[in-house]
C-alpha cells in the first residue's frame, strides 16, 4: 500500500475514508495497519467491506514535478456496475488508473479499492488489469503467459488448465495458445491482455483502452465480454476514450479533464438533461406558441418545432395541447444529445 | 518466496529460448579449444625444462581465466542492466506487478535466475578449461573449486549492480555505468599493485579503497591465488611484485565479509528504488 499523506500525528486516512463510508471498515481497515495485511487478516478484513463500493477516491492528487497529472479527483464506482471513464488524451486518465492499482503513488488524496486501501497486495488479488501498454513475454506461448500469473495468483496447480482454456475460449486464443506470443498481432495481444485480466473471475476488472488495437469483430467481442461481466456482477472500470463504446456498454460515467472530474453520472443523468423533441405540426394559429407559457421552443423551422428539456412524461401532454390547439401532429421525434456532443460541451465548460 | 521463485523459472527460461547459454558455450568451446592447443604446445616445448613448461602453463592459464572473468563480469553486466528497466520500458512488468506479489520478490527472482546462469556459466567454463589444461599438459590448479567460485562470485556482484542500477535507469545507462565502474575497479587494482611494487603510498591506498568500492578486482585476486601453484608463491614471496595478474595470499575473512556487506548493501539499494519506482 502507498501511504497517501504524511501528516501527524500518525493518520490511517484509508481507515478514515472507511469509516466515512460508514460500513465498518474502519475498524478493519485499522486493524489491518497500514503496511498491508496477511492473507487471513486482510480475508477476514475483507468480508465486513463487501458493501463498501468498488472505488471510492477522494481528493486524489499526482504531481509529476512541476506538472499537475490530477488535480484533486473524487470518484465513487458501484459494485457491479460498468463505470466510463472518460477524458481527453492527456486529462489523467492512466495516471488515476495506475494509482487505483498502486504502480502510481498519489501525491497527495486518498482512497479505497474494494474497501481496502490503494495499492493493497491482497486485494490485487481480486482485480482484473488490462494496461493501455500491453506487453507480454514474447518468448512464452499464450498459455504459458497465462500459466505465469495463475502462479503469481497463487493459484493451486489443477485450478490452472480450466482457467486458462475458459480464458483463452473467452478471447478467442483456443487455437493459437500454444503460439509464442512474440507471433501474435497486436490486437491478439491486447485479446491475450484481456484473458490475463479476466482470469480467476475478478470482482474488479480495469480496461485501460482495452479496444484500442482491435478491429470491429474485436470491439463487439469486447464489449459482449464487458456485459457478460456486468451480469455477473463484477465492477468493471472502462478507462477509454472511445464515447461509443461508453455509450454502449456503461452504466455510469465520469468525464475528466485536466485531472478533475467535471460531470459524473448515469447517461440519461448526462445526456437526458438535454434531450431535444421535435415535433412536425400543421395547422397551429400563426403565434400561438407565443402566446402559451412554455418557453422551450429554441427553434421553428417551417412545420418543425424543436423544443428542449422534454421529458419523456411530458411528451403526451404536450402533443394534447397542440392538437386542442387545432395543430395536427405528424411526427414527434425525441433527440438526445450523443454523448460525443455533451462530451465536447462539458470540455468547453470545463474550460 | 513462490513468487521469486516463479520469476526466477521465468527469467531462466526466457535466457534459454533467446539461446543466451548456447550461444556462450559455443564461444566458450572453440575458445578452450584453440587454448587446449596452446597449452599442449607451451607444456612440450623442447626449448624449457619441464619445471619451466609447468610454470609458464600456470601463468597462461591465469592470462586465459582472466579473459574469462572478463566475459563473465561483463555477461553479467549485459543480462542485468536490461532485466528491469527494458521491462518497465515495454510495458511487459505492468501485469505481472499488478498482481499480489511485493516488487521486492520480483527483484529478487531476477538476481536468482541470472545467478544461476551465471553460476552455470562460470562452473561450465572452469570445468572445460581445466580438464582441457590437465589433459594437454597435466597442469591443474590447486583448488579449481574455489577459482570457480570466486570468479561466480565476482560476476556476481557486477550482477546484482547492474541490476539495481536498471531499477533506476535506461538499459544502456545501467550496462554502461556497470561497466565503467568495474573497469575502474580493475584499474585501481593494478594501481594499488604498482604502489606495492613501487613503495608508493599514495598508490597502494588507490588499490585499497578502489577494493572496497567494488570488490572485483579483490576477488580475481583471489581467482588468481587459487590458480597458481605454490611454486609461483613462493618464488614471489619476497617483495611485493607489481604484476596484475599475481596474488601472494587469499582474500581475507574481513574482506570477504565486507563483499558479503556490499552485496547486501547494493541489493538493498535496488529493491527500494524498485519499490519506490513509479510505473
Amino acid at each position: 500500500m502507498w501511504p497517501a499523506s504524511s501528516a501527524e500525528p500518525a493518520p490511517n486516512p484509508a481507515a478514515d475514508l472507511a469509516d466515512e463510508l460508514g460500513d465498518g471498515a474502519g475498524a478493519a481497515l485499522t486493524a489491518s495497519g497500514r503496511r498491508g495485511p496477511s492473507l487471513t487478516t486482510s480475508r477476514a478484513a475483507m468480508r465486513p467491506l463487501s458493501r463498501s463500493p468498488a472505488v471510492h477516491v477522494m481528493g486524489l492528487v499526482k504531481r509529476f514535478g512541476d506538472t499537475s497529472a490530477v488535480r484533486g479527483l473524487d470518484m465513487t464506482v458501484e459494485r457491479g456496475e460498468v463505470f466510463g471513464f472518460l477524458g481527453p488524451n492527456g486529462a489523467g486518465k492512466t495516471t488515476v488508473v495506475k494509482m487505483l492499482l498502486g504502480l502510481v503513488r498519489p501525491s497527495a488524496g486518498e482512497g479505497l479499492v474494494l474497501g481496502a486501501p490503494l495499492g493493497d497486495r491482497e486485494t490485487r488479488r481480486s482485480i482484473g488489469y488490462l494496461p493501455e501498454l500491453f506487453r507480454f513475454q514474447a518468448l512464452l506461448s499464450g498459455r504459458e503467459v497465462l500459466r505465469l500469473h495463475c502462479r503469481l495468483l497463487g493459484w493451486p496447480k489443477k485450478a490452472w488448465p480450466d482457467q486458462i482454456d475458459g480464458a483463452l475460449a473467452t478471447v478467442g486464443l483456443l487455437g493459437r495458445g500454444d503460439d509464442r506470443v512474440g507471433t501474435y498481432s497486436k490486437g491478439m495481444q491486447q485479446r491475450l491482455g484481456l484473458g490475463v485480466a479476466l482470469l480467476g473471475d475478478p470482482a474488479l476488472v480495469v480496461l485501460d483502452e482495452p479496444t484500442s488495437a482491435l478491429d470491429p469483430v474485436g470491439r463487439h467481442d469486447v464489449r459482449e465480454i464487458v456485459r457478460s461481466l456486468r451480469l455477473r456482477g463484477a465492477t468493471v472500470f472502462l478507462n477509454t476514450h472511445l464515447l461509443e463504446e461508453a455509450e454502449q456498454v456503461c452504466d455510469r460515467v465520469a468525464v475528466i479533464d485536466k485531472g478533475r472530474t467535471i460531470a459524473t453520472g448515469t447517461l440519461h443523468e448526462l445526456l437526458g438533461r438535454q434531450s431535444r423533441l421535435r415535433v412536425k405540426v400543421t395547422g397551429l394559429p400563426d403565434r400561438w406558441w407565443e402566446t402559451q407559457s412554455e418557453t422551450r421552443a429554441r427553434d421553428r423551422r417551417g412545420d418543425w418545432l424543436v423544443l428542449e428539456g422534454v421529458e419523456p412524461a411530458e411528451v403526451p401532454d404536450l402533443v394534447a395541447r397542440l392538437v386542442a390547439a387545432g395543430g395536427r401532429v405528424e411526427a414527434v421525434v425525441p433527440e438526445h444529445q450523443s454523448l460525443e456532443a455533451r462530451f465536447l460541451e462539458l470540455l468547453e465548460e470545463g474550460g | 518466496m513462490s513468487a521469486t521463485l516463479t520469476i526466477a523459472g521465468l527469467t531462466v527460461r526466457e535466457a534459454v529460448r533467446r539461446r543466451l547459454l548456447a550461444a556462450f558455450l559455443a564461444i566458450t568451446v572453440t575458445v578452450v579449444g584453440v587454448s587446449a592447443w596452446g597449452f599442449e604446445r607451451l607444456s612440450h616445448a623442447h626449448s624449457i625444462t619441464s619445471g619451466e613448461g609447468r610454470f609458464a602453463v600456470a601463468e597462461a592459464l591465469v592470462l586465459f581465466m582472466f579473459m574469462f572473468s572478463f566475459v563473465v563480469a561483463l555477461s553479467a553486466a549485459a543480462i542485468a542492466a536490461p532485466s528491469i528497466s527494458s521491462e518497465i520500458e515495454s510495458g511487459v512488468l505492468m501485469t505481472v506487478v499488478a498482481r499480489p506479489v511485493e516488487r521486492v520478490h520480483v527483484l529478487l527472482g531476477k538476481l536468482l535466475g541470472l545467478a544461476s546462469l551465471l553460476a552455470g556459466y562460470a562452473g561450465a567454463v572452469c570445468v572445460l578449461e581445466f580438464v582441457v589444461v590437465d589433459v594437454v599438459s597435466g597442469f591443474m590448479p590447486p583448488d579449481p573449486v574455489l577459482v570457480a567460485v570466486y570468479l561466480f562470485v565476482e560476476g556476481l556482484l557486477l550482477l546484482t549492480l547492474a541490476l539495481s542500477l536498471s531499477t533506476r535507469l535506461s538499459v544502456i545507462a545501467a550496462g554502461v555505468v556497470s561497466v565503467a565502474i568495474f573497469g575502474a575497479g580493475w584499474l585501481g587494482g593494478v594501481v594499488g599493485s604498482l604502489g606495492r611494487a613501487f613503495n608508493i603510498a599514495a598508490l597502494r591506498e588507490i588499490g585499497t579503497i578502489g577494493r572496497f568500492l567494488l570488490p572485483t578486482d579483490g576477488l580475481w585476486r583471489g581467482a588468481i591465488y587459487y590458480l597458481e601453484p605454490p611454486s609461483i608463491t613462493s618464488a614471489h614471496s619476497v617483495g611485493a611484485p607489481g604484476d596484475p595478474f599475481l596474488a601472494l595470499s587469499a582474500p581475507s575473512w574481513t574482506y570477504l565479509l565486507w563483499v558479503a556487506c556490499w552485496f547486501a548493501v547494493v541489493l538493498a539499494i535496488g529493491a527500494v528504488s524498485f519499490q519506490r519506482r513509479e510505473l
